[in-house]
């Protein structure tokens, strides 16, 4: 089996490792590729840092000729003749014959080599319990009988394979005994199938069911979890190292063993991983830098008790990124004491390349959440901001004005018109500030949701008069009239009337501000179906109404209006600001965003038609069933 | 004449309430912190007492407490003046006892005029 990795590690020993194959026991199966981790012994604790360079991992392709394995037969018999015999027909470069009496040794020899096939000898003395213990000890080994007649004890029958008889030809014992070895072979082909087959159906099972965890959870270090598992129950592997950027800030190296691992072990796991983790990266920098300094080791150790030790290491493994495109999210290499098979490498392969598009969702997914936690923060700064501020605000501004009335009230002598003048001017605007500040403190209420409504039977139609009769003295000042439209028989609605009326002045001053002099500001009223309501096309999105009916409230002027690309934003934050006429005019362009939350606290809303130059005409809608259990 | 506490940490604001209050014939006294504030309202047994909230040391509607539960100190009317922040309205709902919450920037007339209504 051949991997990415074998090109990859320095296959020359530096001059301080020695290395010997002696302690190599190779068996067949296990020929195909050694991996060695070397240290010499007076390294010691931390030695195996001095010697970054000394350590060093030999991949060693043991090429061993195939050894032909030889057909182990075994004669059980006391006669000296027979055993000759035997020895005789076979012939000697293919089949290994011992022949043996003695019973204990009998039961020794089955259990440690395990002959292909044993013939007994019937006339041998304990051949009773013999029978059964052998066949206990070998249960694969054909077990053919030898028999001085035709007759056969019945009690054979059921441990026997075939029965040979001492008259028959030489030709016809090897053929019997050939027949039964072709059978034997095509059995344990048919066992081994089968089992490749048991094999390959547990790892589609273990496949499915990490690729059904995968799509479970947007968790990293949750995902890389299931992946080692998976490999786990797929693979069932010694020992995996795990290198993820992906689970904190530091790159991890999580170990998971079947056994404890030491400390010189860990170090050069460690090492091993930053070598393999640059070598991905074919002398280019790697995106993170990873070093055995900074590499954060998290241990998962099944059994605890026993330990892998460091010089004894020499296991098979198999390495493979975790990536997706430029997204990269860590390597794995997991060991293995007997070989891996290329069903592995593929298993292995598919569960390392399952687990890359869950974490890149889960890194969007990740960055999406901390956007908006940050998001969030940014929101509540802003209003614990605004609420400090405008407390720090309003107490300067109580001893301005309390200064300011003291003076005006002439209680400190008497005031010249020149003085009254800027007098008046400077508490013009010490009212205005506070009502910035009230507006901003609304606001921020609003939208933290701590804003308190005190909900009751209201007639809108109340509202307006109150609102005309507060703001006609403005309005006269300014040359406007100010009109009402309102039909009988409107229906009360739950409501909370000093929002409502806050909504309305709102709307009315704004009229009062942006319209020249001698025109006239109509407010009406009506009870109108929602399907007869008509809101433009700037704020059908917006403006949602329910099937009913609503009490459609209409603020009309003869105004400056508002161009069309600023429609949409009449009712965003501090959209005034950017409309030098409102400067004019003043205001913080808070009251339209205010008047909005407002009413969609009533399950309302508000919108508006305007044309430049010739006037606005602003809407709200508060359905007339108004049910406002709780808001 | 009647004798009237003013607590408040901005001397400025306890400075021109002095002046309108003495102006209608109130004698005034006043404190700068709410420990100083409780001291002297036990000292000179005022006929009303108006309170800031926001004070170092003990705040407002902690005085107004301890004034109210006191069955020698209940009946002084106790005017409360707050700023109306969001750390405020928290406090707003605890029970304070207070008789009535004058909100800042104030009208000062309106303060003299509550003031002879709770002395009449």
């Amino acid at each position: 089996m051949e991997n990415s990795l074998t090109s990859k590690l320095p296959v020359e020993p530096s001059p301080v490792v020695v290395c010997s194959l002696k302690s190599h026991n190779c068996s067949l199966s296990q020929r195909e590729r050694v991996l060695y981790f070397f240290s010499l012994p007076e390294w010691g604790r931390g030695g195996v840092q001095k010697y970054i360079q000394n350590l060093t991992y030999l991949m060693n392709t043991a090429k061993f000729d195939k050894i032909i394995s030889m057909i182990k037969i075994l004669v059980i018999s006391d006669r000296k003749e027979k055993c000759d015999y035997f020895c005789a027909i076979f012939p000697k470069n293919t089949y290994e014959i011992s022949c043996l009496s003695d019973e204990n040794l009998i039961y020794d020899t089955v259990s440690a080599d395990n002959p292909d096939i044993i013939i007994i000898d019937t006339l041998i003395n304990s051949l009773k319990h013999l029978n059964k213990k052998i066949k206990n000890l070998c249960p694969n080994s054909i077990i053919i009988f030898l028999t001085a007649s035709n007759k056969i004890d019945k009690d054979l029958i059921k441990y026997a394979n075939a029965f040979l008889t001492e008259d028959m030809s030489d030709d016809f014992i090897l053929s019997t005994i050939n027949v039964n070895l072709r059978m034997k072979n095509s059995l344990e082909m048919l066992s081994n199938s089968n089992k490749d087959l048991a094999d390959s159906l547990y790892r589609l099972n273990a496949l499915y069911s990490t690729s059904s965890q995968f799509s479970g959870t947007l968790d990293k270090a949750k995902l890389i979890q299931y992946m080692i598992e998976g490999m786990d129950k797929a693979l069932s592997f010694s020992l995996t190292c795990t290198l993820s950027f992906c689970t904190e800030e530091e790159p991890v190296l999580i170990l998971n063993s079947l056994y404890e691992l030491s400390d010189e072990l860990i170090e050069a796991l460690k090492l091993r991983t930053v070598l393999n983790y640059n070598s991905l990266f074919d002398g280019k920098n790697p995106p993170v830098t990873v070093n055995s300094d900074n590499l954060k080791v998290v241990k998962q150790i099944k059994y605890p008790a026993s330990r892998f030790t460091f010089s004894l290491f020499r296991f098979d493994n198999m390495f493979a990124p975790i990536s997706l495109g430029e997204n990269f999210f860590g390597c794995v290499e997991i060991f293995k004491e007997a070989s891996f098979s290329p069903d592995d490498a593929t298993c292995f392969q598919t569960i390392a390349q399952q687990v890359s598009l869950p974490l890149k969702s889960a890194t969007l997914y990740q960055e999406i959440i901390e956007a908006n936690i940050k998001l969030a923060k940014l929101e509540r700064l802003k209003s614990e901001f605004i609420s400090i501020v405008s407390h720090e605000l309003r107490t300067p501004l109580t001893s301005i004005k309390n200064s300011l009335d003291i003076l005006m009230s002439g209680r400190c002598g008497e005031i010249t018109e020149a003085a009254d003048k800027f007098l008046s001017m400077a508490m013009r605007n010490v009212q205005r500030l506070s009502g910035i500040i009230n507006d901003l403190l609304d606001l921020s209420k609003i939208e933290a949701g701590k804003m308190d409504f005190n909900f009751a039977p209201t007639n809108i139609n109340t509202v307006i008069d109150y609102v005309k009769s507060a703001l006609s003295e403005v309005a006269k000042s300014k040359g406007l009239t100010i009109l009402t439209q309102t039909e009988e028989n409107i229906p009360d609605i739950t409501a909370d009337a000093q929002r409502l009326e806050q909504v309305l002045t709102n709307l009315v001053s704004n009229a009062i501000k942006f319209t020249p002099e001698n025109k006239t500001i109509t407010i009406s009223s009506k009870l109108i179906n929602s399907k007869d309501i008509h809101v433009n096309a700037y704020f059908k999105d917006t403006v949602k109404l329910k099937d009913g009916d609503y009490i459609l409230v209409c603020v009309q002027d003869e105004g400056i209006g508002i161009a069309e690309k600023d429609l949409l934003h009449a009712f965003d934050k501090f959209a005034q600001i950017e409309n030098s006429l409102s400067r004019k005019a003043g205001g913080t362009g808070l009251g339209l965003p205010i008047a909005k939350q407002l009413l969609e606290a009533h399950h309302g809303a508000i919108w508006c038609d305007s044309e430049l130059n010739k006037g606005s005409e602003f809407y709200f809608a508060i359905p007339a069933a108004n049910v406002l259990s709780t808001v | 004449m009647k004798k009237i506490l003013i607590v408040d940490d901005e001397q400025d604001i306890v400075e021109s309430l002095k002046f309108v209050l003495e102006a209608a014939d109130f004698t005034c006294y006043c404190a700068y912190n709410g420990e100083d504030g409780l001291r002297l309202a036990k000292e000179i047994m005022p006929d009303l007492i108006i309170l800031d909230v926001m004070m170092p040391k003990i705040n407002g509607y902690k005085i107004s407490r301890l004034l109210k539960y006191d069955a020698k100190y209940k009946n002084i009317p106790i005017l409360m003046v707050t700023a109306r922040s969001q750390e405020e309205d928290k406090l707003i709902g605890e029970e304070t006892g207070a008789d009535e919450y004058i909100t800042k920037p104030f009208e000062l007339d309106d303060v003299v005029k509550k003031v002879e209504q709770y002395l009449k």
